[in-house]
């Protein structure tokens, strides 16, 4: 029986296999690699290897390349449709980038008038799939999500012959990239440019179907993981820097140099050419090994640049030390040309800052902030590599709330965001001002194209997620969370996580049924907010003619009502001071509009607070958690009198040139 | 030098000789704003007075809490707050308007300026003052325009290249000169102020062209002293600031008030200073002019 069996089995294999194009037998294979990181075996499921040569025009801001895509077939069945991102496409009047940025905003374009100079495209030439010919015009551009038939964001190709499961596929793809004036973090800006989403690049197959989305006016990308082999020929006086490590540089007899790199494990390639850069170079020493930090500076900025590498080392420290290693043997950070809109982009191993050289040391939320924040994509999106189409928080802002964290931790919770002349602002405040305004327009858990507007997207994804997770560590306790979170990053790294992989972490490892929380905080969009309504302290004996009331001897019917304003139910602590020190404390569950508590002392209510532990960070209005029964005139008498002061001032000043 | 040290002295004397005007000037100003501040107070006061989330504005100033108490929806809309303290600043201006000849009449004056004449003077001016003041705005404001315009141009044109102090260094050294052009303009009416309060001159283009005539032959001496007079100005406002954050507590309401109303009346004073010495050099040339009138001719001798 097993004899017959077998021979079926090889009878079937061999009339089948002339249709697949590729097998794990044709030569094919993804490199194990491991030169540019710090571990000696592959630390992901390498699905793709890039082998890619680009040469770059510097003055017409082109660059003709051709790229050689290996694909290993690791979905579990056979492919025969492939997707390609074409990023570049997006910029041009019709894409549905553009629509969107003009209809509900870009991260900072406003488009009012349409300038040449920010066009921008990827033009395929030519498109071969080895063994299977040339499919160069049978490339079909597709719009999975919106339908506009002018997007050239998205292009697939349909196979004569289909890849098997564990099979692989070779493209070889010619392609021709005109790069706009700096949009979206890529293109050029007088003699700078910074090559980001340049290249085709194959969509991922996750959870069984191909996930490969339009460009969208803010959301970002997906891709699987694998090995990238890149030669740059760029003009001989541009200073060069790319992901990964630099495998070579060669001046060639036309005035050109080719610079190669090769990178293991990451998701996306960048590169970055300048004549100007200066170079810093130094050495973080994570727990997986030395990393090469490789910052490339503007002139004008050189001043700045020992409080950049301090702040990217200290913020490497706390990410090795609270979530995990940085295994790669490599961090480029780069300080693009003043005035483009380059800054604060994270690429795998490779990220941009950006900083002025006037900026004051107290100014955290500018340069330091934004490094921060970027060095922290290479944990949440280059290692943990969620969807940011469709699950943007999880890359923005689950690092928001890491850069709470990391700020507080480097410059003290009250100052982690600004330190000016007695003006201070901590990061968890910023985070506050960006959602307070569009907590309720849209939840958490949306595909990131379909926010009400940029404003919604940017407060819910960053800011709202931030302090739910903030939220969420008051709940569990910080450890716990902490806990969570390396978990969560040990578990997920070098994968595509869903939203559910992340909350189920934080549930199994607190031990906890959060689920009423994660519906209402990341599902849902009830507002948080609880306020101290009114209090009343009345004599028992207030009927009595004549009554004096005397401290401590007069007794008082004493009445503190809390409203729960939202929708959001939470269960709460409520503190309550009399005026000769005693406090209460009281829990409610928040299921009621409202609840009144009731005592009979011989002391009046003093205040009332609302979390006293101030613990819910993300209540939408902390000014009403709390009610003194005495007026403090004195904060609005301070704000009154710094205004009084400058519209005299502006007073004068008109005066002064007008009389 | 000594010319112009003389000058600026000069008019500080009289400015301090009539402080009573800036005095005055400043009470009306601070009024104004005190009136202009009433709705931004209420606002605040309705969020502030019970809550002891204030205290993070009150000890120190958070700016994230300031931001988030800005878009508080019972704080209401900005402009709400901001409006009336902008209607007020143009009241002040047009007060200035107002009054302001019965002060150049006062520093003109080697007395103290009796209440009666003060205001027939700014009644006799007020239209002159208000078509001065249009003269002016047409005359800055072109004037402006074309170099605020040939500054734009030259930005770009250093933001085309790489080195990101040189359109800072344009833009400050440009932003300095359309200044300077800009005091010559106010030195050229505040001369043409002085010589139609004086003169009590009901045409005032003469009084313009006096203004210019004068400004002209005498532009170093003037420009130099009102530039002087300028920098005091703004040392006493970098003064004001320093001392502000140095020795003011977070929380103390008076002591804010205090240096920051200090500040702003010295601030005010510098300005009654340069009109000050725009009077002293008026009445100067009008004397030696005058002077020069009345001395007697004789016919020389004949010799034989």
């Amino acid at each position: 029986m097993y004899v017959r069996l077998t021979l079926f089995v090889c009878l079937m294999v061999s009339l089948v296999a002339p249709v697949f194009a590729q097998s794990a037998g044709s030569g094919m294979a993804i490199p194990a690699t491991t030169s540019a990181i710090n571990s000696p075996t592959p630390l992901s499921q390498r699905v793709v290897a890039y082998d890619m040569d680009a040469k770059y025009d510097a003055k017409a801001h082109t660059l003709e390349a051709t790229e050689t895509l290996t694909y290993h077939n690791l979905t579990g069945q056979a492919l025969d449709t492939f997707p390609f991102h074409l990023y570049l496409n997006a910029f041009q009047p019709t894409s549905t980038w553009i629509r969107e940025g003009k209809r509900e905003g870009t991260r900072g374009q406003d488009f009012e008038k349409w300038q040449s100079k920010s066009y921008g495209a990827e033009e395929i030439k030519s498109f071969e799939v080895m063994g299977q010919g040339d499919f160069t015009s049978q490339l079909q551009y597709v719009h999975p999500d919106d339908n506009n038939k002018d997007d050239r964001t998205v292009v697939q190709v349909h196979l004569s012959r289909p890849i098997p499961a564990d099979g692989y596929v070779q493209f070889k793809i010619k392609f021709h990239d005109q790069f706009p004036e700096t949009l979206e973090r890529t293109g050029w800006n007088r003699d700078f440019v910074l090559g980001g989403q340049w290249f085709p690049k194959v969509g991922i197959w996750w959870h069984g179907a191909w996930n490969c989305h339009q460009f969208h006016a803010y959301t970002e990308f997906f891709a699987d993981f694998g090995v990238y082999d890149v030669k740059l020929t760029v003009p001989q006086f541009e200073v060069v820097g790319a992901g990964g490590i630099e495998v070579g540089n060669v001046n060639n007899p036309d005035g050109t140099k080719t610079v190669s790199y090769h990178a293991d494990d990451i998701h996306d390639f960048a590169w970055t050419a300048s004549p100007h850069y200066l170079i810093y170079n130094d050495t973080f020493q994570s727990s997986m090994g030395p990393v090469k930090l490789r910052i490339m500076v503007q002139p004008a900025h050189w001043s700045q640049v020992g409080r950049e590498a301090r702040v990217l080392k200290e913020s490497m420290d706390r990410f090795d030390r609270w979530y995990g290693p940085y295994p790669y043997k490599t961090l480029t950070l780069v300080d693009p040309d003043p005035g483009s809109q380059a800054f604060g982009m994270e690429y795998p191993t490779f990220i941009t800052g950006g900083t002025t050289w006037w900026e004051p040391e107290g100014l955290h939320f500018g340069s330091a902030e934004a490094i921060e924040h970027e060095f922290g994509h290479q944990y949440w999106y280059g290692m943990v590599a969620t969807n940011e189409f469709e699950d943007a928080w999880m890359d923005e802002g689950i690092n928001e709330y890491a850069q709470v964290k990391v700020m507080d931790s480097i410059y003290g919770p009250q100052t982690s965001a600004l330190n000016l002349w007695g003006v201070t602002a901590g990061e968890r405040d910023e985070q506050r001002v960006f959602f307070t305004g569009v907590s309720d327009l849209d939840p958490i858990a949306k595909n990131g194209w379909q926010y009400a507007d940029s404003n919604s997207y940017g407060g819910v994804t960053y800011g709202k997620t931030a302090m739910v997770l903030l939220t969420l560590e008051n709940i569990i306790g910080e450890d716990t969370m902490r806990k969570a979170m390396h978990t969560y990053f040990l578990r997920y790294r070098y994968t595509h996580p869903t939203k559910e992989d992340f909350l189920k972490t934080i549930e199994e490892v607190s031990g906890r049924d959060l689920r009423w929380y994660f519906n209402q905080a990341v599902y849902g969009t009830q507002v948080l907010d609880y306020e101290v309504l009114k209090i009343s302290s009345v004599p028992v004996d207030w009927y009595k003619e004549n009554l004096k009331e005397k401290k401590g001897e007069t007794e008082y019917d004493c009445n503190v009502w809390i409203h729960r304003k939202g929708e959001f139910v939470i269960p709460i602590d409520i503190e309550i001071k009399f005026d000769n020190g005693d406090k209460v404390r009281e829990r409610w569950d928040g299921q009621d509009r409202w609840i009144r508590y009731e005592y009979r002392k011989k002391t009046k209510v003093e205040s009332v607070e609302v979390d006293p532990d101030h613990k819910l960070e993300f209540d939408r209005n902390n000014f009403n958690n709390s009610r003194t029964a005495e007026a403090n005139p004195s904060p609005a008498r301070k704000l009154t009198n710094y205004w009084t002061c400058i519209s005299q001032f502006c007073a004068q000043l008109l005066a002064w040139w007008l009389v | 030098m000594s010319d112009n040290t003389n000058l600026v002295s000069a008019g500080a004397e009289i400015a301090r000789r009539n402080k009573r005007y800036v005095v005055w000037f400043f009470l009306l100003n601070l009024a104004f704003a005190h009136f202009g501040a009433t709705a931004f107070n209420d606002s605040a006061r309705g969020i502030l007075d019970h809550s002891l989330y204030a205290d993070k504005l009150l000890h120190g100033f958070n700016l994230g809490v300031f931001m988030e108490l800005l878009a508080h929806p019972e704080f209401g809309a900005i402009p709400g707050a901001t409006h009336p303290a902008m209607m007020f600043a143009v009241v002040f201006f047009l007060a200035s308007l107002l009054f302001m000849p019965g002060v150049l009449l006062g520093y003109a004056s080697d007395h103290r300026l009796p209440r009666d004449e003060f205001y027939r003077a700014c009644g006799r001016n007020v239209w002159r003052f208000v078509r001065l003041f249009l003269f002016f705005t047409i005359i800055a404001g072109v004037i402006a325009w074309i170099l605020f315009g040939a500054l734009n141009a030259l930005m770009t044109a250093t933001d085309k290249t790489s080195y990101e102090r040189l359109p800072f260094f344009v833009q400050l050294v440009g932003t300095v000169i359309i200044l300077l052009v800009l005091t010559i303009i106010r030195i050229w009416f505040d001369l043409a102020q002085t010589d139609v309060v004086l003169r009590d001159e009901p045409a005032v283009r003469k009084s313009i062209a006096v203004g210019f005539r004068k400004t002209r032959r005498h532009l170093g001496r003037l420009l130099v002293s009102y530039v002087v007079i300028a920098i005091v100005a703004v040392a006493v406002l970098v003064a004001g600031i320093l001392l502000w954050h140095a020795i003011v507590p977070p929380s103390s309401v008076l002591g804010a008030f205090i240096i920051g109303e200090a500040t702003l009346l010295l601030l005010l004073g510098t300005r009654f200073w340069q009109r000050a010495t725009a009077v002293a050099f008026y009445v100067r040339e009008r004397a030696n002019v005058e002077a020069t009138r009345t001395i007697p001719t004789f016919a020389a001798p004949v010799v034989t």
